[in-house]
């Protein structure tokens, strides 16, 4: 089995056909229709990813993904009919990792799913050093002075590839390619929340970055290694 | 003689173009305070005419109190000094001096007792005509001998002529220090029995009506001044209180057209500015209810506008999965179903793009498209637009060729609306140049920058030119559609277009091909006043100044399949 996916859509049809697709790539889909039933569906499937739905009766989309962010560092892929600024900002910083806008097709889907769960296939016996912070590639810890810091997946494969190449100055582009998997240049605002919401989990004084550092008009660095 | 240095003529010729420059803005400062206060302007005019008035009366009204006050004191004196004469006619008359030395002894006495008659002790001359020889020489007598010089001929020509009382007016110096008091001389004739005909001369000083009418003018000159001064207030007072709710009106009225909806004027009492006032707050409050509707209108369609997104982006990704899966599947199907399968992918994604290009219209309607500007290379976006439409043209057998300027066009855009408006008009041109060599052109002044795409393709009437940009329009609507479009790409472009602020203008001549061009302003806010390149082609073969770029590979474009059919 390819991995568990919970599907929270109130749109039987579309979460059925999703089904489908996922089932034909050889993962295993749960459904869940209503958002006050999200947070029990995920506790008692316990998926390896969330696709979940903005607009939802009950609970919607942002909150339930507050909720499951809050205990748990699953990766959390929106979908969203709402493909307007405000919409999708809010959905990232509620703790989604990605969205995929509707109307999608199903490749793209699928390489959005196998995106976000490829890192857990590929251990590397590495370490590395950023800022004061210690990365342990292999065992998926970051620790600062020997206390753990705990990252999702994404926001580690996020630091990971800064911290690889320290010198090197990353465009959106190039983060959004190598940590989000597009091959095409999408959306840079994916890039920008995410980097805020690993700052506020790395950084001493999050307002002035140490760590993970703005270049004005091309992009980030990892600022420099301290321990 | 000595020269000034170079040095010091510059600094003067400086100084004095300075000076000339500051009363330059003196008066360019007056002019825009008078153009810009109504409040200077009543109030200049007002004390113009005040001054002006007040002066003309003044002169006046001195005039007339000088003129009646010295004809009065010379009628009386002419009165008091033929009185005189009279009586010093009399005590000559009746003398019998006999002698030159009694005749000197007797005017000697007439003289002070004449001086101290009367009212205005008036200096007196006693003078021998010069008629004929006396028959006794007595010499002249006067109180003031050394006013003697104001005895002028002409006086004593005319007293001698008709032996009647004349008079003048003399300037009587005064006694000490410079100066001179108005005075008036009074001449005539007395005989003396034993020494002949006599002049007697009084010299009235007119001193004490001079300080009279001094001082009635300084009292006037006062009054003058008072009265200006009121004047100034009254109208400075009146001007400010129709001037003030004016302005407060004006200030309330900026405020408004800021955008501060609430702003309201203070109405006061029941006068024309608390109606003005009324009327002005009765406005504002329409214009802020009007406002908040169509306000709320707008929230309306937006949300109305997002849920149709949901409503119909749900299903359509759902028919398009399962699209897909049949799609995959048509080997199995048999081949009727598999071309059916085939068609209804391909006819989702044209439904697709309609759905987006109509959210995309909906979003401009309610005014909702955002902006999203960088500075960035217009030539980059040129270049990338042309390298994705050139698979299409290379199929449609044209070539695209590309003129740059050598240095950066650089502009403030929205690449991705840009781009769009460039894959609009080169998809509508390869579209309709049969094939022929459509370019493409990008230059830059210092306020816009500019593209244009010129095809050489059927062309379109003027009338035509007018309507490309309408919505679902289309030139012939029997011509077949080949690669598609939603009838949407050029309405979108214009709203594009119009977003940075600039414009998308099209011109086409029956046969002769179109042109498309785009022009952007350099900067938000700048206004467009022309374009850096012509809407209208010149005739003449087009000369590049640069060497084209030629984007399609060095094929032929007549050997590419034509590949169409796909499409449909």
């Amino acid at each position: 089995m390819n991995g568990r996916i919970l599907v929270v859509d109130d749109d039987v049809a579309l979460a059925e056909m999703v089904g489908i697709v996922l089932r034909a790539e050889g993962f295993e889909p749960l459904f869940c229709s209503h958002g006050d039933d999200a947070l029990d569906a995920f506790h008692s499937s316990q998926p390896d990813l969330v696709l979940l739905d903005l607009m939802l009766p009950g609970k919607d989309g942002t909150e339930i993904c507050r909720l499951i962010r809050a205990e748990s560092s699953v990766p959390i892929v929106m979908l969203t009919a709402k493909s307007d600024t405000v919409d999708v900002v809010v959905g990232l910083e509620s703790g989604a990792d990605d969205y995929i806008p509707k109307p999608f097709k199903a490749k793209e889907l699928i390489a959005r799913v196998r995106a976000r769960l490829r890192h857990n296939d590929q251990p590397s016996p590495e370490q590395l050093g950023i800022g004061d912070l210690h990365i342990d590639v292999a065992g998926h810890r970051v620790t600062r002075a020997g206390e753990l810091i705990a990252l999702t997946p994404l926001e580690f494969d996020l630091l990971v590839a800064l911290a690889r190449k320290p010198w090197q100055v990353f465009t959106r582009e190039t983060l959004l390619e190598k940590v989000w998997g597009y091959r095409h240049a999408a959306d840079t605002r994916l890039v920008n929340v995410h980097v805020q919401r690993l700052r506020s989990k790395i950084e001493h004084d999050p307002e002035h970055p140490e760590i993970v550092v703005t270049v004005r008009g091309v992009g980030y660095k990892a600022g420099a290694t301290t321990a | 003689m000595s020269r000034r240095s170079p040095g010091a003529v510059r600094r003067a010729r400086l100084a004095a173009l300075r000076s000339a420059r500051r009363i330059r803005l003196g008066t360019a400062n007056a002019v825009l305070v008078w153009r810009s206060s109504l409040q200077v302007r009543v109030l200049t005019s007002t004390l113009v005419v005040g001054i002006l008035a007040l002066v003309g009366l003044g002169v006046y009204l001195s005039d007339r109190i000088r003129d009646g006050l010295f004809d009065q004191r010379v009628a009386q004196l002419l009165e008091e000094s033929a009185r005189s004469t009279q009586s010093a006619q009399t005590t000559l008359s009746t003398s019998t001096a006999p002698t030159a030395a009694e005749v000197q002894q007797l005017f000697f006495d007439l003289v002070p007792a004449l001086k101290v008659g009367g009212s205005g002790a008036p200096e007196i001359f006693l003078r021998r005509s010069p008629v004929d020889a006396p028959p006794l020489l007595v010499n002249d007598v006067s109180s003031r001998p050394e006013l003697n010089y104001l005895l002028s001929a002409d006086l004593r020509a005319a007293i001698l002529a008709d032996d009647t009382q004349h008079w003048m007016s003399v300037a009587i110096p005064v006694d000490e220090g410079e100066g001179v008091h108005p005075g008036v001389l009074v001449g005539s004739i007395v005989t003396v029995p034993a020494a002949g005909q006599y002049e007697l001369y009084f010299l009235y000083s007119l001193e004490s009506e001079a300080t009279t009418l001094g001082f009635v003018q300084r009292v006037l000159g006062a009054a003058a001044a008072g009265l200006v001064l009121l004047l100034a207030a009254m109208t400075w007072s009146v001007t400010r209180q129709t001037v003030q709710p004016v302005r407060s009106a004006a200030r309330v009225a900026e405020r408004f057209a800021e955008g501060h909806l609430s702003e309201r004027m203070t109405v006061k009492g029941m006068d024309e500015m608390a109606t003005l006032a009324r009327s002005f707050n009765e406005m504002a409050a329409s214009l802020q209810d009007q406002i908040g509707r169509m306000e709320e209108l707008s929230l309306l369609q937006r949300r109305f506008v997002s849920d149709v997104s949901h409503e119909l982006r749900t299903p359509l990704t759902t028919i398009r999965m399962a699209a897909e899966v049949i799609h995959d599947a048509r080997e199995d199907l048999g081949k009727a179903a598999g071309r059916s399968a085939e068609l209804l992918t391909t006819q989702l994604d044209r439904f697709e793009e309609l759905l987006a290009d109509l959210l995309e219209i909906s979003r401009f309607d309610a005014g909702a498209a955002m902006l999203d500007a960088d500075s960035l290379d217009v030539r980059e976006v040129v270049t990338t637009a042309v390298e994705q439409a050139a698979p299409l043209a290379e199929r449609k057998g044209s070539w695209l060729s590309v003129t740059l300027p050598e240095g950066p066009a650089v502009a403030d855009i929205d690449p991705r609306r840009v781009e769009r408006v460039l894959r609009n008009l080169l998809v509508n041109a390869i579209e309709h140049a049969e094939g022929q060599n459509i370019e493409v052109r990008v230059a830059g002044d210092a306020r816009a920058v500019a593209v244009s795409v010129r095809d050489h393709g059927i062309g379109m009437t003027t009338e035509e030119a007018e309507h490309v940009f309408d919505r679902f329009w289309r030139a012939d609507p029997a011509r077949a559609r080949t690669t598609g479009g939603t009838g949407l790409g050029l309405a979108i472009s214009v709203e594009d277009a119009h977003l940075h602020g600039g414009w998308l203008e099209a011109w086409g001549a029956p046969g002769a091909g179109a042109c498309f061009r785009l022009t952007l302003p350099r900067r938000a806010g700048i206004v467009l006043e022309s374009s850096p390149l012509p809407l209208v082609p010149d005739d003449d073969p087009v000369v590049p100044m640069v060497e084209p770029r030629r984007t399609s590979t060095a094929l032929d474009p007549t050997s590419v399949p034509d590949l169409e059919g796909w499409d449909r």
